[in-house]
């Protein structure tokens, strides 16, 4: 009875069971597996539609096309128009959100009375819905009363015309997503900042090392994964950006602010021109899929450290 | 009659084999130590018995009955947990008692055996704390008194004296024993302490990469360790190991250590080219010079409880331990000294293989 | 960086800062306290006296000037966000809790694979499944219902319940529900007496940041509802669009609009970071 005595049975291996686990992950996930699914079957009519001659107002014409709208989208100046503005509004939105952010990041990271109260601050922003910030920016910009008008002429500036003007329209709607969402960037920064290891700093410190040499060679690369994190986050949003846009000038003033989902949006339900409008959008989603592929590996890596996985 | 037994037991994770073609007996009310270092699959073999894993392959049958397939719920065992697992938002109370609701018994009896269990574990005073008022030492009495208020057949107990401050782990592993064997029942006991595995296993099975490889009491796995590994893990400080090689025209009857020739009583076991285990108490030191006694150098005194522990260098630089009762080396005036004389008792000697480490 | 000693450059900094982030949401509350006379007033000025005329012709639905009156049913599109945004929630918690533990507690063939199908829905442009939708909507009936909403506002609710929560799952001690198993306790009353309380203060935070999420939304109901289903943040742009409404009736509806969620950013406060990252940074 005392000793193992798997060698007096044969060597070959026991009989292999079956995993007990069995269908309960299954029962559990399956509703949100109905969700996925239900969002699928609209997603893959959407590649349909991009890839049919479908519009509206002329039922009769339907038809399948295969990548005729894409070639159309190539040949077309509003197209790569709309591209333009798209990458502007990204480049100019992330950059100067991640600027801003970083330093407000900075300039919070040590904790005090007003440091804490600057940091619950910085929340309300980010609690206005886009659309509402971008109405109330418009309220601010009015020509008539708008406060930011009046400090601008009272600057000399009167012609200053905000996003009215094709001159200063982009610049404007740039502004309030800086509002909304640099407190984005500047909350996970400073959450990424006050959970770095102190004793590089202090270390640093003692040793008398520059501080431009902290700042580049110990800070950011620490740093890095929630500044790439928090970036790709938002040129996830920034590229389909639509609320704040359409709040302020659903585009115009011309074609100044036609970004992708704008201009879908203009061609689905002003040109009823459905096919054009989904091919522009099988467009950005290529764009958004590879950016989101690379935000869930850093983003991963993140949330296993947060967690302690491994 | 074996209580539980279990039958050519396999689990792998990523193709890694946590623990292969295992299979072990335990009787009724006997106290199985489970023993091995970590990452050896102990962890794993315990939540295999306990139905939180299921296996790959074989089989665990506790009093006759097959309970590989059945949920943890309706296995009818106790557990505590190295790092407690304790219901945080309950109270000590309700944590003892959990065992009792699930099985819908009347307030007044819970009531009375939580108390009683409480009592025993002497942690009556606290049982309204939640656990996060209690010391370590508390909780662990809270889990055990959880684990054994079903009065279950078998307990298995996950390195529960690992969390646990040194003087706790003192009383716990005088008083567990008398407990478990007033509570009748069969325990299955990890840990990677081979003190505790010595004083509390009838048997102790030593797991080592997911395989038994030696399963025997205490005294036995002490004595006769099955390989040099095992050896190794029991006795602190450890067995020393050396090479050693017989000396021609000998007849086995005399063999060379760290370059000096010792005579082996009885003569057996030895042959050329295999590993003496020599444990620290059986090398003496002396300062005079003796037939057959090794020149040593002594780099290093430590005490350690009633004994003195000594690490000696021979001529050729091998390290060998030694291990004395305090004030054996008495005479102030040999202090400091470094040459000595270790002299090696090869009456307990035990002799393994080189290569696979295997007793001869 | 870490410089002891106040600097009043710091203190410079942080004044811009707060000035920058908060003047805006000031000016409109100062202004939806006006009348159309002190606001159309040039140079502004700081002091008037405030009349609370705009909330109160708000909340009656009677707007408009001296012209004559309209109604815009404003407190209807505040009903319909709070509709709208709770019974999201609601689904959300019982769709998601249930499959974050699955995906925090099992391996399973396919579970990863679905916790980031759901995840990558959040990345998704969502014009690109609205106009599909829309037609789909209209065919079954769906258009314009609070019900096919909700539904597709679990595009953003679900993935931020099941990230979340699933996190605060995997913190759990898996030791722990077995613990409790071994007592004899099913696994259903495992999950509602051990996993859910010790993840409830992950299910609390998903659920405040998942109605922050649904009730800023504004391209679902602007393209899948009429004025009837709309919330406040589509019903604002009708509104500030319509001619002949005063101008601090705009800026009332406005700060109607903001205050449930800025009262919630101060109860999600500790989670915020949690939240906006999806559960990939701890607070």
């Amino acid at each position: 009875m005392s000793a193992a005595n798997s060698s007096a049975t044969s060597t070959a291996p026991a009989p292999l069971r079956s995993r007990g686990a069995g269908a309960l992950p299954y029962i559990l996930s399956l509703p949100a597996l109905l969700v996925c699914v239900g969002i699928l079957i609209p997603f893959l009519t959407a590649v349909f539609y991009s890839l049919e001659r479908y519009n509206l107002a002329f039922p009769q014409a339907r038809k399948f096309i295969w990548f005729g709208n894409y070639v159309k989208l190539a040949y077309s100046s509003e197209f790569w128009r709309t591209v333009e503005v798209s990458l502007l509004y990204t480049v100019f939105t992330v950059g100067f959100e991640l600027l801003i952010g970083l330093g407000i990041a900075l300039l919070l990271w040590r904790r005090s009375f007003v440091t804490n109260l600057l940091n619950v601050l910085l929340i309300l922003p980010l609690m206005v819905a886009p659309a509402i910030a971008s109405l109330m920016w418009k309220l601010m910009t009015n020509a008539n009363f708008g406060v930011l008008s009046y400090i601008v002429t009272v600057l000399g500036f009167p012609n200053f015309r905000w996003a009215t003007s094709p001159s200063s329209a982009l610049f404007t709607v740039v502004l309030v997503d800086i509002w909304v969402y640099t407190p984005f960037i500047a909350i996970l920064l400073l959450a990424g900042l006050r959970g770095l290891p102190r004793q590089p700093f202090e270390a640093a410190e003692l040793d008398g090392v520059p501080q431009t040499f902290v700042f580049f060679r110990i800070l950011l690369p620490m740093l890095l994964p929630y500044v790439l994190t928090a970036t790709l986050f938002r040129m996830l949003d920034s590229i389909q950006q639509f609320d704040i846009i359409y709040a302020m000038t659903q585009g115009g003033p011309g074609d100044t602010l036609m970004v992708f989902q704008i201009q879908s949006y203009l061609q689905a339900f002003t040109f009823t021109n459905i096919g054009r409008s989904s091919a522009i959008l099988m467009v950005l989603w290529a764009i958004t899929y590879v950016l989101s592929k690379y935000f869930m590996s850093t983003w991963t890596r993140l949330r296993e450290r947060a967690h302690g996985l491994a | 009659m074996s209580f539980l037994t279990v039958q050519r037991l396999s689990k792998a994770y990523k193709k890694q084999e946590v623990i292969q073609d295992l299979s072990f007996t335990v009787d009724r009310l006997e106290t199985l130590v489970v023993f091995g270092p970590s990452g050896a699959g102990k962890t794993v073999l315990l939540r295999l018995i306990a139905g939180m894993i299921r296996p790959d392959r074989g089989n665990i049958i506790v009093d006759g009955r097959d309970i590989t397939d059945l949920n943890p719920e309706h296995r009818h065992l106790g557990m505590a947990f190295q790092n407690f697992a304790l219901y945080p938002h309950m109270t000590a109370y309700e944590n003892i008692a959990s065992p009792l609701r699930s099985r819908r018994i009347a307030q007044s009896e819970v009531d009375q055996r939580v108390h009683e269990v409480a009592k025993l574990l002497r942690i009556d005073h606290v049982v309204s704390h939640l656990p996060k008022a209690l010391s370590n030492g508390q909780k662990q009495r809270t889990a055990l008194a959880r684990s054994l208020i079903a009065k279950p057949n078998l307990i298995l107990l996950d390195d529960p004296l690992r969390n646990v401050d040194a003087k706790v782990r003192y009383e716990m592993r005088l008083e567990l024993p008398q407990l478990l064997r007033a509570r009748e029942t069969t325990v299955v006991y990890v840990t990677q302490d081979y003190k505790e595995a010595m004083a509390l296993g009838d048997r102790i099975a030593v797991l080592v990469d997911g395989r038994i490889e030696q399963i025997a009491t205490p005294r036995e796995i002490y004595e006769r360790p099955a390989n040099s590994r095992i050896a190794r893990l029991f006795g602190d400080p450890p067995i020393n190991l050396l090479p050693v090689s017989t000396v021609p025209g000998s007849q086995g009857a005399q063999i060379r250590v760290a370059s000096t020739d010792v005579a082996l009583p009885g003569g057996a076991g030895a042959r050329d080219g295999c590993v003496l285990g020599l444990r620290p108490e059986d090398v003496a030191v002396g300062f005079e010079a003796q037939p057959g006694a090794m020149p040593v150098e002594i780099d290093a005194v430590t005490p350690l409880n009633d004994r003195e522990v000594m690490l000696l260098r021979a001529r050729d630089g091998t390290e060998i331990f030694a291990s004395a009762p305090q004030g054996h080396m008495a005479g102030s005036g040999q202090r400091g000294r470094r040459e000595a004389w270790a002299t090696l008792d090869l009456s307990h000697s035990h002799f393994f293989d080189t290569a696979g480490g295997a007793r001869l | 960086m870490k410089s002891a000693s106040f600097s009043p450059v710091r203190g410079i900094l942080m004044l811009i800062v707060a000035v920058f982030f908060l003047f805006p949401l000031i000016w409109i509350v100062l202004m939806s306290f006006e009348t159309n006379g002190d606001i159309l007033r040039s140079p502004p000025r700081l002091f008037f006296s405030p009349t609370l005329h705009n909330y109160v012709s708000l909340i009656l639905g009677k707007l408009g000037g001296g012209v004559g009156t309209m109604t815009v049913d404003y407190m209807r599109n505040m009903m319909n966000s709070v509709i709208l945004s709770v019974c999201s929630v609601v689904v959300s918690l019982i769709l998601g809790v249930p499959a974050a533990y699955a995906f925090a507690r099992f391996k399973f063939r396919g579970g990863e694979d679905m916790a980031f199908t759901l995840l990558s829905f959040r990345f998704a442009p969502p014009l690109l499944v609205l106009l599909p939708l829309l037609r789909y909507f209209q065919v079954i009936g769906l258009y314009d219902t609070y019900f096919g909403l909700v539904w597709v506002y679990q595009l953003i609710t679900l993935p931020l319940v099941l990230w979340i929560v699933r996190g605060y799952f995997e913190d759990v001690s898996e030791d722990i529900e077995l613990a409790y198993r071994l007592d004899g306790h099913s696994w259903l009353a495992t999950f509602f007496k051990i996993a859910i309380p010790l993840a409830r203060p992950g299910i609390a935070a998903a659920a405040l940041l998942a109605f922050i999420y649904a009730w800023n939304n504004f391209i679902f109901a602007l393209i899948l509802g009429s004025s009837s289903v709309q919330p406040v943040t589509v019903g604002a742009l009708a509104f500030i669009t319509a001619s002949g409404i005063e101008y601090g009736q705009i800026a009332a509806a406005l700060v109607l609009s903001v205050i449930p969620t800025l009262v919630l950013a101060i109860f999600t406060q500790r989670y915020l970071v949690e939240g906006l990252s999806l559960g990939a940074i701890k607070g």
